[in-house]
């Protein structure tokens, strides 16, 4: 069973992702089965944590879950290495009060479930009643990827509920604050649309007469229609389209000029001649133009808001700290919220639990490993006395700190306050739009103005043709551009597997010219994955091993042991750090240990066993790169430069030497991965970082796009603008490709609509831009545009998908 | 002349109902999710004879 499994091949440029045997598909996720599969009756899993909820799944003969979606299971890999108390703060009545709603004898919450993506998830979070009598109805909702339960607190607790949604592989993603209510905003903005399509459609019933009869209609008939378009309008002037108007005047009144103001004009000035032309009698208005513009320019806007939708990107450290830890005085502990701590208490943290204050071990020993500050992985020993920094995470065994400083006073919490993480990222889009802005509205006026200097002193057609440009001029086309665009592009990228924060990131991502990548989580992935290589061993001797192996903390033994506990009992262990561990398994001696030497490939870790004092044997382990990341950086590399920065040591730096030559730098702090981001844009670079840890945060933050690497959707992913899946990388350059593509047909909207804009400045300057060729260039030219950026954004995705 | 005034009437009548169906809609959520009712109505319950309940 656990006989050579040839994994990833060493070498970075051949083929990274070679499986020997063709691997079986687990009948739960679909993954390929590569590493211990777990064989049953029912079929092959990749991993026990497949297994037991594929188990859950059917005995409560919900096994349609399977056959509704295409392979709807989310691989349970990582779900053994989740610390099992980590619902305990829910048993906080205080804690847990917060998150629920209560009614009488039932409650209900509403929890994020990240890992839901398919109709068979939707299915089977709503089928939640089946599995505890306790739960009373689920319903889920696939667009905020969130779970809302009614149950009966009496009888399934808050933690018992999370736990069984953990059990299903739907792991809650719980963040100090529960998630807040659907915004408003989104609502408005319907509503806005239809007010505006309501009145654009009746309009056009008192207008088109007008344009069928060729000549002005029966006066008494042109001044009802004439007030019945005012009456019809007026919502859409006062309610539709007033975002326009505050945001103009308040960008006015900033002494800036943003797109928004030519446009608030033009709506203005087509109103206000509107109102004129039907108030003196001298003509039909162009009030089905007006409601017509407002209508597209809202549905631009609606594609804006799809951010909305997304996942929360947003994270303050909290996200990353416990909820709550068992704290107190003296042997009073009981568990509290980790704000509430205060200097000198006492806490116990058990291990995976993450130290959330600055805090001093109370204990005679322990272990805490800094992967999420330093992306170190290698646990550090600690004695008595030792100060531990907000972030640790405690392996190994449980540990009693004493509070140094407060959660919000540690070093993490500073970090966090760098003005890096506060200062909001420009957009390229809006600094594009803004100068298009500014130079559209001085142009339109200049136009306007040398209309009127060609009529004069015909002072009422002068009069007519420079409201006439100024209508015409209405940047309706350029605002629809981008957002249709970009916000086509980030749903298709979403269903690929990468999820930006907003619209705007995808045209950040097509200037992007540097790539610089973290190591630890992002090139490699992390040693529960890692493949273990050993050829002498017999199945039973190798359990042996892996039964001492599962008593260290060490990454090496840890990748050893598997994910898994194996059966046997171990007694008399001694580890000594730095050299390795011994034991008693099943009665037989058994030592695992460093060899003298290093090991001769650097990205190969070994380690030598010996069995009641036999002949030593090796064990190799390779920490696993991401498969088929060598060929993906190799692309990357060939039109950007990439960069390497890890926060570990460079004992793998020979392997990625010819894939970043000297662009690598190993041991790198927080603050310096933040001042090598920094450095970088100095040169005039365009960076995205891509990372995966709190390590990370800061240079994400800094980046011109941060993309955070998450292989585990019910993993917290630091603050960014994007989130990539884990297997998804290597797609990376298809996505830029893609966002380029982006860039490009905006670029060609812009083009486009500029030529209709000419085309409307003649007939304006000639003073016969009438109503009819307003409302008939004016849809045209918005209907354009949305077809060319919606089309060109959705034909030929194959590579972006596949 | 009173034909048309009263088509008109009768028109916004009905258009303004439709307006304030939408607006109703809106207001109670009906547009907070778009993706998943769309769904949800082509999913069926398990089949009694499969499903188990403790």
């Amino acid at each position: 069973m656990h006989a050579a499994v040839p994994v990833s091949s060493l070498s970075l440029s051949a083929p990274v992702f070679e499986p020997a045997i063709a691997a079986a598909v687990c009948r739960h996720c679909g993954d390929a089965c590569l590493d211990r599969p777990v064989v049953t009756e029912a079929g092959t899993f990749c991993c026990a944590g497949c297994e037991s909820v594929f188990g859950l799944i059917a005995e409560h003969g919900l096994s349609a879950f399977y056959t509704c979606d295409i392979n709807p299971g989310v691989s349970q890999r990582a779900a053994s290495t989740r610390d099992p108390q980590r619902f305990a703060a829910f048993d906080d009545p205080a804690v847990a009060a917060r998150f629920m709603v209560s009614r009488g004898d039932r409650a209900e919450v509403t929890l994020p479930v990240p890992a839901m993506h398919c109709a068979s998830c939707l299915w089977l979070l709503e089928q939640l009643w089946r599995f505890h009598p306790g739960i009373l109805r689920s319903e889920a909702s696939l667009l905020r990827r969130t779970v809302s339960v009614e149950f009966r607190p009496e009888a399934i607790s808050l933690r018992q509920l999370a736990e069984q949604l953990a059990a299903l592989g739907y792991e809650p993603v719980v963040d100090q604050e529960p998630p807040g209510r659907t915004p408003l905003a989104r609502r408005h903005l319907y509503l806005r649309i239809g007010f505006a399509g309501f009145a654009f459609g009746n309009v056009m019933l008192f207008s088109i007469p007008r344009y069928v009869n060729g000549a002005p209609l029966d006066p008494e008939f042109q001044t009802l229609f004439g007030w019945l378009n005012i009456a019809f309008s007026l919502p859409v002037l006062g309610f539709s389209a007033w975002p326009y108007f505050t945001s103009a005047w308040s960008a006015l009144r900033a002494r800036a000029i943003t797109l928004d103001v030519p446009i608030a004009l033009g709506l203005a000035v087509l109103f206000g001649r509107s109102l004129v032309e039907v108030v003196t009698r001298t003509g039909e208005g162009f009030f089905d133009s007006f409601a017509g513009l407002v209508f597209f320019l809202l549905i631009g806007k609606l594609f804006q808001q799809k951010a909305f939708d997304a996942l929360s990107f947003d994270r303050t450290m909290k996200s990353f700290l416990p909820l709550s830890v068992r704290a107190g005085r003296g042997d009073d502990l009981r568990v509290t919220p980790i704000h509430e701590l205060r200097p000198g208490d006492e806490m116990v943290l058990r291990p995976g639990e993450v130290v959330p204050a600055d805090a001093v071990l109370v204990d005679a020993s322990g272990a805490v490993d800094f992967a999420f500050v330093t992306g170190e992985q290698d646990p550090v020993n600690i004695e008595r006395g030792s100060y531990i920094q907000a972030g640790g995470r405690v392996a190994g065994r449980a540990i009693r700190l004493t509070v140094a400083r407060a959660v919000s006073t540690s070093r993490l919490a500073e970090l966090w306050s760098h003005p890096v993480f506060s200062t909001p990222k420009p957009h390229w889009l809006t600094g594009l739009l803004t100068a298009f802005g500014r130079w559209f509205t001085f142009s339109a006026i200049a136009l306007a103005a040398l209309g009127a200097a060609l009529w004069w002193p015909d002072g009422r057609k002068a009069a007519e043709v420079a409201t006439a440009v100024l209508i015409i001029a209405c940047p309706c086309a350029f605002t629809l551009a981008a957002p249709i665009t970009l916000g086509t592009a980030m749903g298709v990228l979403g269903r690929a597997g990468f999820f930006l924060k907003n619209p705007e990131t995808a045209l950040d991502l097509s200037r992007v010219d540097e790539l610089v990548f973290d190591k630890t989580g992002t090139l490699t992935l992390g040693a529960a994955t890692a493949a273990v290589r050993h050829d002498e061993f017999t199945d039973e001797e190798w359990r042996w091993v892996r039964r001492l192996a599962a008593e260290s903390v060490h990454p090496v033994s840890r990748a050893i042991a598997g994910a898994e506990t194996p059966a046997g009992t171990v007694s008399d262990v001694d580890e000594i750090p730095g050299i390795g561990i011994e034991g008693l398994v099943d009665g037989h001696r058994v030592r695992l240990g460093k060899p003298a030497t290093p090991a001769s490939s650097a990205a190969e870790l070994t380690a030598w066993a010996t069995i009641d004092g036999g002949e030593p044997r090796l064990i190799r382990v390779e920490p696993a790169d991401r498969p088929g990341i060598g060929d993906v950086v190799a692309s990357l590399a060939k039109e950007r430069a990439v960069q390497l920065l890890s926060g570990d040591r460079d004992a793998s730096a020979a392997s990625w030497r010819r894939l970043f030559g000297d662009r690598m730098q190993f041991n790198q702090a927080p603050e310096d991965k933040l001042a090598t981001i920094r450095a970088t844009q100095q040169t005039g670079r365009r960076v995205a970082m891509i990372g995966d840890g709190l390590n990370d945060a800061a240079a994400l933050a800094a980046a011109d796009v941060g993309i955070a690497v998450s292989d585990d959707t019910a993993c917290l992913v630091p603050a960014c603008d994007a989130v990539i899946r884990g297997d998804r990388l290597t797609r990376l350059p298809a996505f830029l490709d893609y966002a380029v593509r982006g860039r490009r047909v905006i670029v060609l909207c812009f083009t486009v609509s500029l030529i209709y804009n000419a085309l409307g400045l003649g007939l304006a300057l000639a003073g016969r831009l009438t109503p009819l060729a307003t409302a008939i260039l004016m849809p045209i030219s918005s209907l354009t545009i949305v077809g060319l950026s919606a089309g060109l954004m959705r034909t030929r995705i194959g590579r972006v998908l596949a | 002349m009173s034909v048309i005034v009263l088509l008109i009437v009768a028109g916004g009548v009905v258009a303004a109902a439709f307006l304030a169906a939408f607006v109703w809609a809106v207001r109670t959520g009906q547009f907070d999710d778009t993706v998943t009712p769309p769904i949800r109505i082509l999913l069926e319950d398990p089949h009694p004879k499969d499903a188990v309940n403790d």
